[in-house]
């Protein structure tokens, strides 16, 4: 495969079929080694298609996968020594303990040192419950789990879908630190979300998936910069003046998803602008009781995605003409 | 055989197995103690003697391993597709696969466990069967003397064997009718269906149905008694080398379709 040199993990022209229709046409993804990849798209994009065929459970139709720098065929299953997995929800043995789940799954593919569970147990904060059966842990504890699962071979390559399920917000955070200081080890970690916002603050790479292909790839920073957003808040009467104010300087949006939103406007301008955007309302005798500025990655998602909606945990409605509740991109650096 | 060791582990832990070890056992000691308990008390003299046969040893020791292969052949079925079919149901064959393990290897060394637990679900239930058997005698005020019958209890190890290896290929039936089915539930459905259908069938098409796995599986154990007659309907049962050796046949069969077939599944949800 040519262009691959310091991929932790490339595809090119990966294609698979459910019948007439193209769940990946020609996926071409450059991850590199050492970072945190956030693998995003639509529902129905070809995520978790795109997980399975790299973790084996499924192949491609055409096309090739890399994986850790050598070429993954059918048959190359010891390339997935290296590498570990979350894919869809964890499931485990239901009438086994948490332990001991880890421990028989250890006993399939590569070595697994003993040790290695507590580890792993510790990391995931499940001692006090690793005993417990299965099948009365929450839906949080059965991700913590799999996310423990996941890296019970200490991966160099990691591949995890939507691994925030089911995670509190605690959770979600000592996630996000494990996965980071992971990849300050050097090893990869491939995050495939839906959760916008908490890719943006935990990735390093990103890559837009639409209709089974990639749509955009690179740096989360390199992409951000051109895709600039700021937030105005205006009595909620003037919102269409200032909308109509605003439309020579650049394109607002009224945010209505929540009561929270209102008097909101989502301006489609550079952040580094706030303040002009903030000077045109005042000169048009609207003040301005809020103003947020930020890169927003959920802007160039809907951009790029053609404005699907996404739905699931934590998920909002797509943009559409006037309409926005997601928090994602409030608040963030300017 | 660390794969081996994991699949042993799960399946001494798995609820299904004691479940099943539990009601195979328990049906035979209560079925062996009751015909004990009534024998004296039946009228007729024919039923009276042939209830008394069920616990006169030396014969008694292959009447407890014919109803271990006939009816625990129909339990084997529902245990290797609960294997099996729950490997699919709760995706844990896809966490085996993602970790890089070999799909084929995965599922025939789950087999291999469940071959194993059949050994010693076969000798468990064979020895409570001869305890109840000697209940049942006392009971029925029959002679124990045939217990240590030198020429029974030589041949003994070899039918125990043969009767693990008839289990052991119905089990696979199971196993492998799960792995298609990608299934618990369908797998048992579908394996009991296929159990009972076979006796059916037997009544109808003798001369085929005396091949299939069932049938073959009895008529393996058989000393001309009940279940290798019950399958094999009107026409005469295969002689017990002949259906050895089919046995073995339908037990490769079953294993390699469920291991082609899993080689080459999409594993998904």
């Amino acid at each position: 495969m040519s262009g691959t040199d310091g991929l932790a993990l490339a595809t090119r022209g990966l294609r698979k079929n459910y019948g007439s229709r193209h769940a990946l046409d020609g996926l071409n993804l450059s991850v590199p080694a050492g970072v945190v990849y956030g693998f995003l798209g639509p529902n129905g994009a070809g995520k978790t298609t795109t997980m399975r065929v790299l973790t084996g459970l499924i192949h491609a139709d055409g096309g090739s996968v890399e994986v850790l720098g050598k070429p993954f065929r059918r048959g190359d299953r010891h390339r997935l020594f290296d590498v570990g997995a979350l894919v869809e929800s964890p499931t485990f043995y239901p009438y086994l303990s948490g332990r001991a789940n880890l421990r028989e799954l250890a006993a399939s593919g590569g070595p697994v040192q003993p040790r290695r569970i507590e580890e792993l147990l510790d990391l995931v904060g499940l001692c006090d419950r690793a005993n417990d059966k299965v099948q009365d842990y929450s839906m949080g504890m059965k991700q913590r789990l799999g996310i423990a699962a996941a890296l019970l071979n200490d991966p160099r390559l990691l591949l995890l879908d939507e691994p925030a399920n089911g995670l509190d917000p605690a959770g979600i955070v000592a996630m996000r630190d494990t996965l980071k200081t992971l990849a300050t080890q050097g090893k990869t970690v491939f995050v495939s979300s839906h959760l916008l916002a908490e890719i943006q603050v935990m990735a390093d790479v990103v890559g837009i998936i639409s209709a089974g292909k990639l749509v955009r790839e690179g740096p989360l920073k390199e992409l951000l910069s051109f895709q600039g957003v700021v937030k105005a808040r205006v009595r909620p009467s003037a919102v269409e003046a200032a909308i109509r104010i605003l439309a020579p300087l650049a394109t607002a949006e009224r945010l209505t998803e929540t009561d929270r939103d209102e008097g909101w406007l989502a301006v489609r301008i550079a952040p580094a602008r706030a303040e002009d955007v903030s000077q045109k309302l005042a000169g048009a005798g609207i003040y301005v009781s809020g103003l947020e500025s930020g890169n927003d990655l959920e802007m160039l998602f809907l951009e790029l995605t053609g404005g699907q909606a996404i739905t699931g945990e934590g998920a909002f409605v797509g943009l559409g003409s006037t309409t926005n509740g997601s928090a994602a991109g409030k608040g963030s650096a300017a | 055989m660390r794969l081996l060791f994991s699949g042993l582990r799960k399946l001494v832990r798995r609820p299904a197995t004691w479940v099943t070890l539990g009601l195979l056992v328990g049906l035979l000691v209560l079925i062996i103690v009751a015909v004990g308990a009534t024998a004296n008390s039946r009228v007729n003299p024919t039923r009276e003697a042939t209830a008394k046969l069920l616990v006169t040893f030396p014969g008694a020791y292959a009447r407890i391993l014919e109803f271990i292969t006939g009816l625990g052949g129909l339990f084997a079925v529902i245990y290797g597709a609960a294997i099996a079919g729950s490997e699919w149901s709760w995706g844990t064959l896809k966490w085996a696969v993602a970790r890089g393990e070999s799909r084929v290897r995965y599922m025939l060394i789950s087999y291999v466990s469940v071959a194993v637990m059949i050994a010693a679900g076969l000798l468990i239930t064979f020895a409570a069967g001869v305890v109840a058997a000697v209940v049942g005698a006392h009971l029925a005020g029959v002679s124990t003397s045939g217990l240590g019958d030198s020429a029974t209890l030589g041949d003994l190890p070899l039918r125990l064997l043969k009767g693990w290896f008839a289990v052991v290929e119905e089990g696979a039936l199971g196993f492998t009718i799960a792995t298609l089915a990608r299934s618990q539930l369908a797998g048992i459905g579908a394996g009991i269906a296929f159990y009972f259908g076979e006796g059916f069938a037997s009544l109808f098409l003798p001369d085929i149905v005396k091949y299939l796995p069932f049938s073959v599986a009895n008529a393996a154990l058989s000393t001309g008694a009940s279940n290798a007659q019950m399958f094999a309907g009107g026409a005469s049962p295969l002689p017990a080398d002949q259906a050895l050796l089919l046995v073995a046949v339908w037990l490769v069969g079953a294993l390699v379709v469920a291991a082609l077939f899993s080689d080459r599944a999409e594993i998904a949800g």
